[in-house]
């Protein structure tokens, strides 16, 4: 899997959840992130056990996954999880897609920290994302 | 070629020149303009007013003519929507291929004429619903295929004899299993090969470029099983589109409308060359060789994109090629509404939009329109979404009389002009891929990605700074909205498709499919025709994700210069 890390500041990894084939979202948000000063590790789809191992190995702040699969409910909780299961439930995971609204309240209780669905401004990824690593 | 004479009296243009700077000096600055810039999507300055002036270089009987007839600008037919309407072809599929065929069923009887299946992602990327990778989307924005079986029950009760077929396979990894399945399932059904009408996508840009993803098939291979089944076709199964060069989603990802047409004629020319390499004449294939693009969002820049298309295309093959077949010359497009202009907020809006984009694509002569329904910047579109879509098209058909004349922005001066210049950068474009070393170097080089990445962030950037003001995003937004429709539910699949398969595994003769398997690699070894060996493979229940083992055992992966 290719790696390329830019610049110093917050660590941050994006993944595409499963095999969702959008690749727009994700690559945008990366190219913002990157211009706001952070690090950004783009790992491009991925399961949720090889996101996990990615984040520990690279010592990230954030997590943030993208899916307009429609995947996310099975998905984005289980990377969760496994952050739990390996005692990092301290990295926090950030989802952006096509979330449905009814959605939003189950994936927050299920651990997700913040979700942006489409229309979301690269504005208010940044400072969510910004306010988060800064913890 | 035929006598180069300009549209206009050199003395009347001179005039009008004249004319033109008086009026721009005198009276156009009387009052004051509302923007700074005003420009096309894909950044070409559009003027205050365009004049004979514009046009003047043009030699009408040369650059224009008849519908019909080269240049094939003004149309691929004689007669256009006056003879027979564009084929009204709505996506479908979802969940497992039981679902889907009933929808396929719904939109026939309300009236559209072909079907266009969408698979889920697993079968895009060539694997089965059980794989680990695939367990989570299984059924997921398309339907799920993973053996014959699954071909024969979306299909059941279709006339596939009389009905054409448009299957969203995107990539060749997909598509060589999937479109072995639809054949071998006709031949099954004793259904003739030369009966067969429809389209597979089979682009190689949509494996290595578009799905970015890591682990995919290398760029040689990928283009090589594109190939296969172009060829296959051409031999076998005549009235078949085999490719449909997808510029729709190199759009969706980000490309401009120039980026759009030039990167699939440079796809198409990378296909004939290795075609005539194979020792295929031009004319037996090219004539099938089909391009899909995306109807967005800049009304006329898009109706001067589909003119400017068919012009290069005629120009390429024509001067590149030598082809002299009329049916090669012309270039024939689906086209889809843009999904990436939907909006999640307001989501009715969206009617509204998708009914635009579809009159641009219909001003510009396409052969077959996918008209997006209003919910699908939030789901799988339902039976109410779907159907409006297609009563949207049926409105267009029907009620409006566009479909009366043919071209009928043809002379405009601006439309011409637009599309003088929208040719240009594509050709300029196409020099600069042709540097490179032709397409699959500049992807192997990542280069396509980079272009495609950034423009999505410049467009992204300027949703952002308000300067492209995008209704209910980021002007006259809802705070608190309700959504006012009801979002669709995947039905279950993984656990039908689980089913199936276990069941198909124990029937199945495990020696055919081992010898099937084999022939598949010997196929690699010697460089074959791939698609010869998996239509065998699959009547023998081979699975879509045995296929892909194969391979990719053989080609190897490539991981994309993802970021």
């Amino acid at each position: 899997m290719e790696k390329r890390i830019v610049k110093k500041g917050i660590r941050v990894l994006l993944a595409r959840l499963g095999l969702d084939a959008h690749w727009r979202g994700s690559i945008v948000v990366a190219h913002a992130l990157r211009d706001a000063g952070m690090e950004v590790i783009y790992i491009g789809n991925q399961m949720p056990k090889e996101i996990v191992e990615t984040a520990i190995q690279e010592d990230v702040d954030i997590i943030g996954l993208s899916s307009l699969s429609g995947n996310h409910m099975i998905l984005a909780p289980e990377v969760v999880k496994r952050l739990r299961e390996k005692g990092t439930q301290e990295i926090p995971v950030v989802l952006g897609g096509t979330v449905p609204p009814d959605d939003i309240p189950i994936l927050k209780e299920a651990g997700i920290s913040g979700i942006f669905g489409p229309g979301s401004s690269l504005k208010e990824i940044i400072q969510f994302i910004s306010a988060l690593g800064k913890k | 070629m035929k006598s180069k004479k300009g549209l206009f009296n050199p003395d009347s243009i001179q005039e009008i020149r004249n004319e033109t700077k008086r009026w721009e000096k005198e009276v156009y600055p009387r009052e004051k303009e509302r923007l700074e810039v005003f420009e096309t999507l894909s950044g070409i300055p559009i003027e205050a007013i365009y004049t004979p002036e514009d046009t003047a270089k043009m030699d009408y009987l040369r650059d224009l003519g008849f519908p019909g007839e080269e240049p094939f600008i003004r149309g691929v037919h004689p007669t256009m929507y006056r003879g027979r309407t564009w084929t009204q072809r709505q996506l479908a599929g979802y969940g497992p291929p039981e679902e889907t065929n009933k929808r396929y069923k719904f939109l026939l009887k309300q009236g559209a004429n072909g079907i266009n299946g969408v698979f889920d992602y697993p079968t895009l990327r060539g694997y089965d619903s059980t794989d680990p990778e695939a367990y989570a989307d299984a059924g997921r924005g398309g339907v799920a295929i993973d053996t014959i079986e699954d071909m024969r029950i979306l299909l059941d009760g279709i006339p596939i004899d009389q009905v054409s077929s448009s299957m969203v396979t995107c990539q060749p990894i997909g598509n060589i299993s999937v479109q072995s399945m639809y054949f071998a399932n006709a031949e099954a059904h004793s259904i003739p090969f030369n009966k067969l009408t429809g389209t597979s996508q089979n682009d190689f840009l949509m494996e290595t470029v578009v799905a970015i993803a890591p682990e995919v098939l290398p760029p040689k291979a990928s283009f090589k099983l594109s190939c296969d089944a172009i060829e296959y076709c051409t031999k076998y199964v005549p009235r078949w589109n085999p490719v449909s060069f997808a510029g729709y989603n190199y759009r969706e990802a980000g490309c401009t409308a120039i980026q759009e047409v030039a990167f699939v004629i440079a796809n198409a020319i990378a296909c004939s060359e290795e075609l005539i390499r194979r020792g295929l004449d031009v004319d037996r294939f090219a004539s099938r060789l089909s391009f899909f693009f995306s109807g967005h969002n800049d009304f006329f820049e898009e109706i001067a994109k589909y003119r400017a298309a068919r012009r290069t295309w005629y120009r390429v093959m024509r001067e590149r090629f030598g082809a002299k077949d009329p049916r090669s010359l012309a270039l024939r497009f689906h086209v889809q509404t843009a999904g990436v202009a939907l909006t999640a907020q307001q989501p009715l809006n969206n009617i509204a939009r998708a009914a635009y984009h579809a009159l641009s694509a219909v001003l510009g002569g396409a052969q077959s329109v996918h008209i997006d329904a209003y919910d699908e910047a939030l789901c799988t579109p339902t039976e109410l979404s779907s159907l409006t879509a297609l009563r949207t098209q049926q409105v267009l058909q029907l009620e409006t009389r566009v479909t009366h004349t043919i071209d009928p922005l043809g002379g405009s001066y601006f439309v011409e002009s637009l599309t003088n210049q929208l040719e240009e950068k594509i050709v300029a474009l196409l020099n600069e891929i042709e540097g490179m070393g032709g397409i699959v170097r500049a992807v192997e080089k990542g280069w396509i990605h980079k272009a495609i990445s950034s423009e999505a962030y410049e467009y992204q950037k300027a949703i952002e700074s308000g300067e492209m003001p995008i209704v209910g995003v980021n002007c006259y937004r809802i705070e608190d909205e309700k959504l006012p429709i009801e979002l669709f539910q995947v039905p279950e699949t993984l656990e039908i498709q689980r089913a199936k398969l276990e069941r198909i595994k124990k029937e199945r003769s495990s020696t055919n499919v081992q010898k099937a398997s084999d022939a598949i690699l010997r196929c690699c070894e010697k460089d074959g025709n791939l698609m010869e060996v998996v239509v065998e493979g699959v009547k023998a229940y081979v699975t879509e994700g045995e296929v892909t083992k194969v391979l990719k055992r053989y080609y190897g992966i490539w991981n994309p210069p993802l970021f």
